[in-house]
């Protein structure tokens, strides 16, 4: 008998546990569910055809570089020379764009930190430098976050922003974020 | 040490991987000297005082494979390039 597959979150609460500061939050910590992922690297000398087809597609031009751009649900981030990741809020299906396109939903978890102290906790876990002149919104780095690989991107000037980690990962570097804005007044807790 | 990736900027060198002599090129197998040249291509490593040219991924990062051009005593970096780029212009000169 054919299973029905449901899609669940890497994190229970004995291995991701919540926390809540004493008086007003430094930050909240969220996981961002039910995102729709895929790797999209260009192919040889299609460079061109698959820049316009995201373009007639979702009215974003590819960022070249460590950048992200959104439309809508649906924004590209570069994760590479000539490789993008393509993510969307919605049910979106990247897989007619002329590019080698692999989904990875399924693979990987993300967060959203927002809070005036997100910064200073993700300084302690990152060494990329977060500081306003050199990091803001649209910029994206590809790193490690206490050993762990990470794609992280800031959304907006609260300043908030979203870290997306292989699946397997997401219980310890939520505990990582937990522990480090312990001191930050870190507002967790799981959806439901 | 830190390593200027052409797409990510300078990172810590806890998140490149070495993966070897850039210099080697492999040798044609079809070629009548192919088992002294591939010995020399597999084995054989020089092994300089100063300038040696490396090849690094960026594997905690953006995973791009790079020819890194580091003095080896003084860990000076002189230059960064993206490897397809070199491995590019090396095919256009042969042809």
């Amino acid at each position: 008998m054919a299973e029905t597959l449901v899609a669940r979150s890497a994190l229970r609460a004995h291995v991701a546990p919540p926390a809540a500061p004493a008086g007003a939050p430094g930050f909240t910590l969220r996981e961002v569910p039910d995102l729709t992922l895929a790797s999209v690297a260009a192919l040889k000398g299609r460079e061109a055809e698959l820049a316009e087809a995201v373009r007639a597609a979702y009215g974003l031009d590819l960022p070249q570089g460590p950048k992200r751009v959104a439309s809508g649900p649906v924004a590209f981030v570069g994760a590479g020379p000539g490789k993008w990741l393509a993510v969307s809020s919605a049910a979106t299906d990247f897989s007619a764009l002329p590019a080698a396109v692999a989904d990875q939903s399924d693979g990987r978890s993300a967060f959203r930190l927002a809070g005036p102290k997100a910064r200073e906790t993700l300084a302690t876990l990152i060494q990329v430098d977060l500081h306003p002149r050199a990091f803001g919104a649209g910029d994206v780095a590809l790193t490690h976050a206490a050993s762990i690989a990470v794609t992280l991107w800031q959304l907006d000037d609260e300043p908030s922003y979203e870290i997306l980690m292989f699946r397997t990962y997401a219980a310890t570097l939520w505990r990582w974020i937990v522990e480090a804005g312990r001191s930050r007044g870190v507002e967790a807790r799981l959806a439901g | 040490m830190r390593i200027a990736c052409p797409f990510c900027g300078p990172r810590g060198v806890d998140e490149f991987a070495y993966l070897g002599d850039a210099t080697v090129k492999r040798p044609n197998a079809d070629a009548p000297d192919a088992l002294p040249a591939f010995v020399e291509y597999v084995y054989l490593r020089d092994n300089p005082a100063g300038l040696h040219r490396e090849l690094w991924q960026h594997a905690l990062g953006c995973q791009s494979w790079l020819v890194v051009t580091r003095n080896v005593r003084t860990h000076v970096i002189d230059q960064v390039e993206a490897a397809r780029d070199v491995a590019a212009a090396r095919s256009s000169e042969a042809e």
